[in-house]
């Protein structure tokens, strides 16, 4: 109150308001699993007002439609749509593409633009916690993207066959679909969350992630096209000249080429690697020819872009800069 | 409503997008497609006519919209977004003027990057002199209007990328090629229609005769422009601390 | 004459009213607008630099209106609290455009006058990313002063300022107000606006609790006694005298050879303590008003908003 300012030379500090804390206190394991989860919500919009929902939901929603159709026909008596790990390709590149093109910011830039990272590090967390909290996050909020429908496909099926032997088949066929899945997961992840990592500016991010893909996945389409277009001329000879009886074609195994053009995208080294570990092959909508022996150089590329990812990644948050 | 080119702002512009060796960045498309073509030439002399597959798939539907999107919200919602707009805004400068000079300015940037890299990839490509010039042409008159789209856009929204992203990923890369009346509403398809009357090619899949590209691009160019003055007439700041 | 007009002025985001039925006149001079944060000051600033609609209410700046009307520009100058501004440019470059887009006569004579009056000569060439906090704040101001307008209005100025830098902008401003401009600032901070303005406009939680001049409002605040220390020769008997009169509230010795007292009736006090200590044979040393601080003024009417 103004009265008292007025006459006293001699100062007194009423201890009101400081009161320490001698309690326990959380550790770092604590901490990085709060910041993980906090994470891995903002992943999905939570946490943030309603628009920043708006893509996550659309996107689960769509990445959902072929599970759900998938099952409305099945219930018709067709046999299943889509396989386990291949899904829908086409879909699940666009729509993850967009997925992480716009949360991987939302993850780290914002972080990085509201220069908070100097009051993460003042905790007793060490640098390289940060960004193995966000990649965990991430991981497991693209495993939910692409998973939870592999699964909704799963039970929409089993809901549809009849007998235990039935179920037992489509059970040994989902596993496989959902280590391809969790493979897409820590990929998409790595590579997302290290660009965007690389500005403060959502924006500049998003467009940064979804060039990124969108560029290299049009880069390896055109390649494969233009290899294929020799097969496919071939074969389009060999059929006119072979005349009314059967077709002498046997399609050479794919050329070096073309295996080669399959390297340029993430999206297809996906496909390469499955085909070479056993996974269907060549399914309606399938981007890559059959590497097979070949496949071993897609899934060591595969390590290697993982790899480069998450170095980067980590080397980024190496010091608490402040952006 | 007299609007004019400002050069004042067009070089302060200028400098914002490209400085800090953003230039560099932004070559990094043109040269890929450059080396893409000729890897493919190196491998496949002519005989096989990949070139509007190059030129098409990646140069015009890939690298024209997405360096438009990138440099078209850059010059001004940029600036919105950090605040650095309401110096510019804080002076007697008709808000037409500074929505036209910094789409010309975006303009002018998108063609440099992707429509003249088109070009030079279109020359080196074997066999299609005429195929490069008609997507030349195509691809300037896409700068135009999508860079005016994605100005227009940057004004109406803080999320203008992500926005302009889902309209070229969802509504152009999957929508108009498969829902035939969607190709009215497509900045790409314009730009094919004028590209497909230059040179016609049946692998552009170009769907719209040159009237309607003509006629519908300059309605959306000029539409977005006004818009985006319009907003900018009315720009108030969000809700700060008091 | 120079005038910006507020009547019945409301503005409200949602559910959430950020101005509440404000009126008030701001003239030449300077103003200062005063209020803890979340008060509603940037909000009116920003309306009034035409950067926000009203949603209730009209505001006029020179009779007309600064909302959509980018001719107002010409001779109003914003300073914005935001710390942004094209880093890439040079102090002199930034300013200089600032002039070219004003459309200036001779915007080099004018980037010059506007870049000595915040004394930002020195670093004038050197980019705005160098800058320190203080700095930016200076150029932002040199800026908002190349069109020479007759109002400038500034949101938290001396942000970041060190005591050197706050004065001589406070100097600056002073001067511009004297020559006949309307210079309205918002500020947090108490001292600022005591040493800066006597005329101030006090917001809280988007009502304007008090305008006028500070001493004048805590006058009108009758309620609450005024305090004055009083050093005599003879504090006893004058403490003794005091209490006899119907104007004194309180007497208090303080230990260190001085009386304070308080008193309801600031005129009848003031005006008979003199004539009372000669009566009495008491030589006044010294008479101070102890609460005239704008700290006071500030406390008591945030005190009184909550009850």
């Amino acid at each position: 109150m103004p009265a008292d300012t007025t006459t006293t030379r001699t100062g007194v500090i009423h201890d009101l308001g400081y009161r320490r804390y001698d309690g326990p206190r959380l550790g770092r394991a604590q901490i990085t699993r709060a910041l993980a989860w906090h994470s891995f919500r903002s992943a999905f919009g939570f946490g943030r007002g309603p628009k920043a929902k708006i893509v996550p939901a659309i996107a689960f929603i769509a990445l959902c439609l072929p599970a759900v159709i998938n099952a409305f026909s099945m219930s018709q008596g067709n046999p299943r749509l889509v396989g386990y790990d291949t899904y829908q390709p086409a879909l699940r590149d666009l729509v993850m593409t967009i997925f992480v093109a716009v949360q991987a910011p939302e993850l780290v830039s914002r972080d990085l633009r509201s220069r908070v990272l100097p009051l993460y590090f003042a905790r007793p967390i060490k640098t390289g916690d940060y960004p193995a909290a966000k990649y965990v996050a991430f991981t497991a909020a693209c495993a939910v993207m692409i998973e939870v429908p592999v699964l909704l496909l799963y039970l929409g099926t089993i809901v549809n066959v009849h007998g235990g032997a039935a179920v037992w088949t489509q059970t040994k066929e989902l596993f496989p679909g959902l280590l391809v899945g969790l493979m897409w997961s820590v990929v998409l992840a790595a590579i997302s969350l290290f660009l965007a990592s690389l500005t403060g500016r959502r924006g500049f991010a998003t467009g940064a992630v979804a060039i990124f893909f969108l560029a290299t996945y049009t880069l390896a389409e055109i390649l494969l096209q233009v290899e294929n277009r020799a097969v496919r001329q071939q074969a389009a000879q060999a059929i006119q000249n072979s005349g009314p009886g059967p077709v002498h074609f046997v399609p050479p195994p794919p050329a070096l080429a073309e295996k080669v053009s399959g390297l340029f995208s993430p999206f297809t080294l996906f496909d390469g690697v499955r085909m070479w570990i056993g996974g269907s092959g060549t399914a309606v909508g399938d981007n890559v020819m059959n590497p097979g022996g070949f496949g071993a150089v897609y899934a060591l590329v595969l390590i290697v872009l993982l790899a480069a990812s998450l170095a980067g990644l980590f080397t980024r948050y190496r010091k608490a800069r402040l952006s | 409503m007299s609007a004019y080119f400002n050069p004042v702002i067009a070089s302060i512009t200028v400098r914002a997008t490209l400085g800090r060796r953003r230039a560099f960045l932004f070559a990094i498309p043109a040269a890929v497609l450059i080396a893409l073509t000729l890897a493919v030439r190196a491998t496949h002399p002519a005989g096989t006519s990949w070139a509007a597959q190059v030129l098409g798939d990646f140069g015009f539907s890939v690298l024209l919209p997405l360096l438009a999107l990138i440099v078209g919200t850059g010059v001004l919602g940029a600036e919105i977004d950090d605040g650095s707009a309401i110096h510019l805004l804080a002076t007697p400068v008709r808000r037409g003027s500074i929505v036209l000079t910094k789409f010309v300015v975006a303009a002018a940037l998108t063609m440099a990057f992707a429509a003249v890299p088109e070009l030079i990839a279109g020359l080196l490509a074997p066999g299609s002199g005429k195929l490069a010039v008609a997507l030349f042409v195509g691809a300037l008159v896409g700068s135009v209007i999508y860079t005016a789209a994605f100005v227009m856009t940057s004004v109406l929204t803080t999320r203008a990328i992500a926005v302009g992203l889902l309209y070229v990923l969802v509504w152009e890369g999957l929508l108009s090629n498969t829902v035939g009346g969607a190709r009215i509403l497509s900045i790409a398809h314009y730009s094919l229609g004028v590209a497909n009357a230059i040179y016609p090619d049946q692998d552009l899949r170009a769907g719209l005769s040159l009237t309607t590209s003509v006629i519908l691009g300059a309605v959306v160019t000029v539409g977005a422009l006004i818009l985006a003055t319009r907003r900018l007439s009315a720009f108030a700041i969000k809700g700060e601390p008091a | 004459m120079s005038v910006i007009e507020l009547a019945n002025v409301s503005r409200w985001y949602g559910n959430v009213v950020a101005v509440n039925d404000i009126t008030m006149s701001i003239g030449p001079g300077v103003t200062g607008l005063l209020g803890p944060n979340g008060a509603g000051k940037s909000t009116i600033l920003h309306m009034i630099a035409g950067f926000l609609g009203t949603s209730k209410g009209a505001l006029t700046v020179n009779g007309g209106p600064s909302w959509e009307n980018p001719e107002i520009y010409r001779t109003l100058g914003l300073v914005p609290e935001r710390d942004s501004v094209y880093a890439f440019l040079t102090g002199e470059q930034f300013v200089r455009s600032t002039a070219r887009l004003h459309k200036l006569a001779d915007p080099d004579a004018a980037t010059r006058r506007a870049i000595e009056m915040t004394d930002m000569a020195d670093a004038k060439d050197r980019r705005i990313s160098t800058y320190s906090k203080g700095m930016r704040q200076r150029i932002k101001v040199a800026a908002a002063l190349v069109h020479d307008p007759e109002i400038l209005l500034l949101d938290e100025p001396f942000n970041g300022m060190d005591p050197r830098q706050r004065l001589h902008m406070m100097d600056l401003l002073a001067k511009l107000g004297a020559e006949g401009r309307v210079i309205l600032f918002s500020s947090h901070i108490l001292e600022e606006v005591e040493r800066l303005s006597g005329r101030i406009q006090v917001m809280v939680a988007g009502r304007l609790a008090a305008s006028g001049d500070f001493r004048a409002i805590r006058r009108l605040m009758t309620s609450r006694p005024h305090v004055f220390n009083v050093r005599s020769s003879d504090d006893r008997r004058l403490a003794a005298v005091l209490v006899g009169r119907p104007y004194t509230n309180a007497v208090e010795f303080t230990g260190r050879g001085s009386l304070q007292v308080r008193t309801s009736d600031f005129g009848a006090f003031c005006a008979q303590i003199a004539p009372l200590s000669r009566d009495n044979g008491i030589a006044l040393r010294e008479l101070l008003p102890t609460d005239e601080s704008l700290e006071s003024v500030f406390g008591y009417l945030i005190a009184n908003q909550g009850s």
